[in-house]
């Protein structure tokens, strides 16, 4: 079995065959995917701007740490929920794409980059309140952080605009000349 | 045409990279915008930095808001030149628009309100849901758009 065909089984299951053919239930879960990014990405970019020492300065850093973690939690999951009934509906268009395959590869990142920094930064509140702000290192992960998340919503948005060279024979380009990029997406 | 305005002269329908870029920015700048006033309907809400007011919380989030608003709507606005007849006979993009309006207005008067004074917790959990629902309709509203039939087109072009 190849990839495709295996991508085309995931995508044709009857559950993700349904999702795709129904009327509103896609655009609703896409546009839930998308206010996730709201509510739980401001939470993200708030704790990072507390790590560089330039935002919510009144709130000690380990406070604004440990306060917005579960709901980080908890928002990654119900963006993850989202993101797999988006994808497996189009596994065999998002596959072989680039920037799926590089979102991906970064949400991968999110999870080593937590790994990375959990004792030095996340789990250690007595170096995060120290007077002079917060060390290096957390001005490290929260530069870090805020490039992987914004790369992750750029790739998001990017795999819309790669179409398939396999779905279009003899034509490669990345988006087709005269493609009014506002309309149809 | 009012206007002698060609839109396939736009940079952002001749360059292959503009538009998504824009979008992009869109994007990340209203999980600022949007993201920082959730924050303060959490804290409205008890859900979130319970230790501190909400006047705190919006004291230490305004700055970010205000910023992320200013791109994000500049970013809309140069998106909508992209297309403009195509969003203005859209019922989503009009619904969003309203919202939108609505929504800021409200953020600077009523939510700003409650969320300086030491409201009632009615008041306060009305405000902070009442919020949140807005702001999420005008995302929802900005995806439908790709999703919803044009209006039919009264006195234009077609």
């Amino acid at each position: 079995m190849s990839a495709d065909q295996i991508s085309a089984a995931i995508q044709n299951l009857p559950y993700f065959t349904a999702v795709r053919e129904s009327g509103l239930l896609y655009p609703v879960i896409l546009s839930s995917h998308l206010t996730m990014i709201a509510l739980f990405g401001g939470l993200i970019l708030l704790t990072d701007l507390r790590l560089l020492n330039v935002a919510m300065k009144s709130i000690p850093a380990s406070v604004v740490v440990a306060k917005t973690r579960p709901w980080k939690h908890a928002g990654l999951m119900i963006m993850l929920l989202l993101g797999i009934h988006l994808g497996g509906a189009k596994f065999q268009d998002y596959y072989d794409n680039p920037y799926f395959l590089m979102k991906m590869s970064l949400l991968v990142c999110v999870f080593i980059h937590a790994m990375v920094f959990r004792r030095s930064v996340y789990k250690n509140p007595a170096a995060l309140d120290s007077p002079a702000g917060p060390p290096a290192a957390a001005k490290v992960a929260a530069t870090l952080s805020l490039v992987i998340w914004v790369s992750i919503l750029s790739c998001g948005r990017m795999i819309a605009y790669w179409d398939n060279p396999n779905n279009q024979p003899g034509k490669a380009p990345l988006i087709p000349a005269g493609h009014t990029y506002g309309r149809s997406r | 045409m009012l206007i002698p305005y060609d839109i396939t002269q736009n940079p952002l329908n001749t360059n292959e990279w503009s538009f998504p870029l824009m979008e992009c920015i869109h994007i990340a700048m209203f999980a600022m915008s949007i993201g920082t006033i959730a924050v303060v309907d959490f804290s409205l809400l008890g859900l979130l930095f319970k230790q501190r007011s909400p006047a705190e919380v919006l004291r230490a989030t305004s700055i970010w808001t205000l910023i992320g608003l200013v791109v994000v709507v500049s970013t809309g606005m140069i998106i909508f030149t992209t297309d403009p007849l195509s969003y203005y006979y859209n019922w989503s993009f009009r619904y969003k628009l309203m919202a939108l309006l609505v929504a800021i207005v409200f953020n600077y008067t009523i939510h700003r309100k409650v969320a300086m004074s030491n409201s009632s917790g009615a008041a306060r959990v009305m405000t902070g849901a009442f919020s949140l629902l807005l702001w999420s309709s005008v995302v929802f509203a900005g995806i439908f758009y790709a999703f919803t039939e044009e209006l039919p087109y009264v006195g234009g072009p077609n």
